[in-house]
């Protein structure tokens, strides 16, 4: 991830101290939730709610109906018959697996506005699916909470794509032209702030909002220390098997095992070559979510 | 091999075994250490077990009795509820224990080594940090105090995400509106009654007729009246075919009868088996009996001199209390220390809703054993106190021998339960003739009062036997 430090670029301090503000005042544009996301999400945790009424919600998206279509003929799901009916494929995916693709597909690159990095949001966007999937197999290994692990892996980054959206605006507003370094750093400062205030905004469960609250310092997260430590575990495997050879700052997978807060978890060396051995399953469910 | 590091005793395991052992053996002035696998002390009691499922049952008594009190309050659970907010406390309450035990464990100047440990010989223990760098460390006195883990059936396949056993059931975010609970065990009929009390649909499933098997069956039917007129279900007699998570939207359980029972979340408590899977004990000699325990003598001393094992690696009764008091014994068994008198009887507590607590030996037990024994039984729908609190559905059994004197145990089920059986136990363990209970005056209103009205039957049917002969 980058981590650039503030160049002296004329205005980026002006631009710094229009962000400070926008955030102390907590005038950030929050993107909305898409509404047919928001309501799946909400019918999976209804146990009296069928698939028929599930099917019914995703056919009024289509975008969402063929994303699910997508994913529920993908190899991992349907490795040898080919569904026609989304009620056919609701019955085959689950409630709950419905909520995450519909998450998952929700937080797309589509739903922020940043002109010229529309590949960093992608990339971020990828990356927190990676880091979800990855910490619901953590979550299993600690015998932890596994929904919870994979909407904290998923959204634990959520407010850097918001952060540079209003690092654009804002610059744009005042009339700064914008370096990438300086664009990321002020995204590194603000990103957390940010992040915590569009969970709440989204009304995730409370987890969810300790977790990005306190991404950073796990050791300060109260009772949602472990969640925290795990979605971090699941962001630094993401970062791993995202990292391609060349690439600055990647982590060997002897660096990977060696990470504190795989120790803080009491996961011993084996015990996470283990969950390295999930590798296959993680990259088949990233390949069908990310269809 | 790295230089062994020597100590008087080493204890593996910070559990309740563990940690009285390791204190006990250093207030004698032994060099200790205590090698423990997780960053928390306590084990699985504290950490996933014993305390969190009480800090639960807490507030899921809490939850019962708002509803029962209707006319007071018109409570109702919010839907989607986190079981976090159910659990409230439980950081406070598991930080608070931890500092208490690492106080403790400076005070007497044990050791506290952050490791896995396995066995290299009979003396010697290697341990490595979650970092992988390891260390030996060698004594004559060594005690396994490992606990236990759920026993996980081939045939079911939990997943700790729609399938959990004991140890990740209090992972769930959301209190589940189901709950199909496998087993009839102390662990089971807990965490089945804990839910019912919250709301959740609770289906109980066991191939024994009645739950919690080894007490009389007038105490688990009225544990299972409690349970059913809170709305559970209790399926005996039946055998688990297939278990399986459907993929949409409710895990299947497939039942021998032909039925199937559907639920949102499933928990499988089918017992626990012993920690020593990373111990490699066979390095040591020692291996596990058929029932994958570590076997000891009365002493707690292994097949192998020198160690000694105690609390959930060694069975049942599988009690915080009794492993407590085990790993004491066990280290000054070993340190040759005396222990002071042990008492063999040692109470039961099932902290289910209502709570069963037992002492001494059952009706059926003393029946088989000595014949005609004679049975007191207070019912607290009769008691005053039972009454004003609304605890009706509890009774006191005490059971004597064929003398009508001599106690010889005592069985509660109903609130409270687990805090009266002192009472009993007191009088058994300085055998106290059942007389002793209507000689002492009680508080008015208490439910303390059921031990008099149960003593009192004892004492008018020991009169009617003797007058007839």
């Amino acid at each position: 991830m980058t981590s650039a430090k503030v160049s002296p670029q004329p205005g980026a301090a002006a631009l710094e101290r229009a962000m400070e503000k926008l955030v102390n005042t907590g005038a950030i544009d929050v993107p909305m939730l898409p509404e047919v996301a928001g309501k799946v999400v909400r019918l999976a945790q209804d146990a009296d709610s069928d698939a028929a009424e599930l099917a019914k919600l995703i056919q009024s998206d289509q975008i969402l109906a063929g994303h699910v279509m997508r994913v529920a003929n993908s190899a991992l799901y349907t490795p040898n018959a080919s569904l026609v009916s989304l009620q056919q494929a609701i019955a085959r995916l689950g409630m709950k697996l419905i909520s995450e693709i519909a998450l998952g597909a929700s937080i797309n690159s589509s739903l922020f506005n940043a002109p010229g990095y529309d590949d960093h949001i992608q990339y971020v966007i990828r990356h927190s699916l990676l880091s979800g999937l990855w910490a619901k197999e953590i979550a299993r290994a600690c015998r932890r909470n596994v929904e919870a692990a994979f909407l904290t892996g998923l959204l634990h980054d959520i407010g850097r794509p918001v952060a540079t959206q209003a690092i654009i605006t804002k610059a744009k507003k005042l009339e700064i032209p914008i370096q990438k370094p300086v664009l990321f750093a002020l995204e590194n400062q603000f990103q957390r702030t940010i992040g915590v205030k569009v969970v709440e905004q989204w009304e995730m469960p409370s987890t969810v909002v300790e977790v990005v609250r306190y991404f950073d310092d796990y050791n300060a997260a109260g009772e949602a220390k472990n969640q925290t430590m795990i979605a971090c575990a699941g962001s630094l495997f993401a970062s791993h098997f995202m990292c391609r050879p060349g690439d600055e700052g990647c982590m060997t997978r002897g660096e990977l095992i060696g990470q504190a807060v795989l120790g803080d978890l009491d996961l011993y060396q084996d015990e996470v070559e283990e969950i390295l051995e999930k590798e296959d399953v993680v990259k088949s469910a990233m390949e069908a979510l990310s269809a | 091999m790295n230089t062994p590091i020597a100590y008087d005793m080493l204890v593996i395991g910070s559990g309740p075994a563990g940690q009285k052992a390791a204190v006990e053996a250093a207030r004698s002035g032994a060099s200790v250490a205590l090698i423990e696998k997780t960053r928390k002390l306590g084990g699985a009691c504290v950490q996933r077990g014993t305390i969190p499922s009480k800090t639960l049952r807490e507030n899921a008594l809490r939850v019962r009795n708002m509803r029962m009190n209707a006319q007071l309050s018109n409570f109702k659970l919010a839907e989607d509820t986190e079981l976090a907010t159910l659990i409230t406390r439980l950081n406070n309450v598991l930080n608070a224990h931890d500092e208490y035990m690492r106080k403790q464990l400076e005070r007497t100047q044990v050791n506290l080594i952050h490791g896995r440990a396995r066995f290299l010989s009979p003396q010697d223990v290697e341990v490595e940090s979650v970092r992988g760098e390891k260390q030996t460390y060698s004594s004559g006195h060594i005690l396994i105090a490992t606990g236990s883990h759920p026993r996980k059936p081939p045939d079911i396949p939990v997943d700790h995400e729609h399938l959990f056993d004991s140890d990740s059931i209090l992972s769930m975010m959301y209190l589940p509106k189901s709950l199909t609970v496998l087993g009839g065990g102390v662990i089971a009929s807990e965490y089945a009654s804990i839910f019912q009390a919250l709301g959740v649909s609770v289906t109980m499933i066991d191939k024994y007729p009645h739950p919690l098997g080894f007490l009389d069956n007038d105490l688990t039917q009225t544990f299972l009246n409690d349970f059913t007129q809170m709305g559970g279900t209790w399926k005996g007699n039946t055998k688990v075919t297939r278990c399986y998570w459907n993929g949409m939207d409710a895990v299947i359980t497939e039942c021998d009868d032909g039925t199937e029972v559907r639920s949102e979340k499933l928990l499988c408590a089918a017992g626990r088996v012993a920690n020593v899977k990373e111990l490699e004990i066979s390095n040591a000699g020692l291996q596990l009996n058929e029932r994958g325990l570590i076997d000891v003598d009365d002493q707690l001393e292994t097949q192998v001199r020198g160690i000694y094992a105690a609390g959930d690696v060694i069975g049942p009764p599988s009690l915080a209390s009794a492993s407590m008091e085990q790993g004491r014994r066990a280290a000054c068994n070993s340190l040759e220390i005396t222990s002071g008198v042990v008492h063999s009887v040692i109470p039961a507590g099932i902290y289910s809703i209502p709570e069963l607590s037992s002492i001494g030996i059952s009706e059926t037990q003393a029946r088989e054993k000595f014949g005609d024994v004679f049975v007191g039984v207070a019912r607290f729908d009769e008691i005053a106190r039972g009454q004003i609190s609304g605890a009706l559905n509890g009774m006191l059994k005490i059971v004597c021998d064929t003398d009508g004197k001599t106690i010889l145990g005592i069985m509660i089920v109903g609130e409270g339960a687990t805090e009266l059986i002192h009472i009993g136990q007191m009088a058994l363990i300085n055998n106290s003739p059942v007389d002793i209970f209507v000689e002492t005056v009680f508080n008015f209103p208490t439910l303390a009062e059921a031990y008099r009205a149960a003593a009192l039957e004892i004492i008018h049917q020991r009169k009617i036997n003797s007058s007839r002969s």
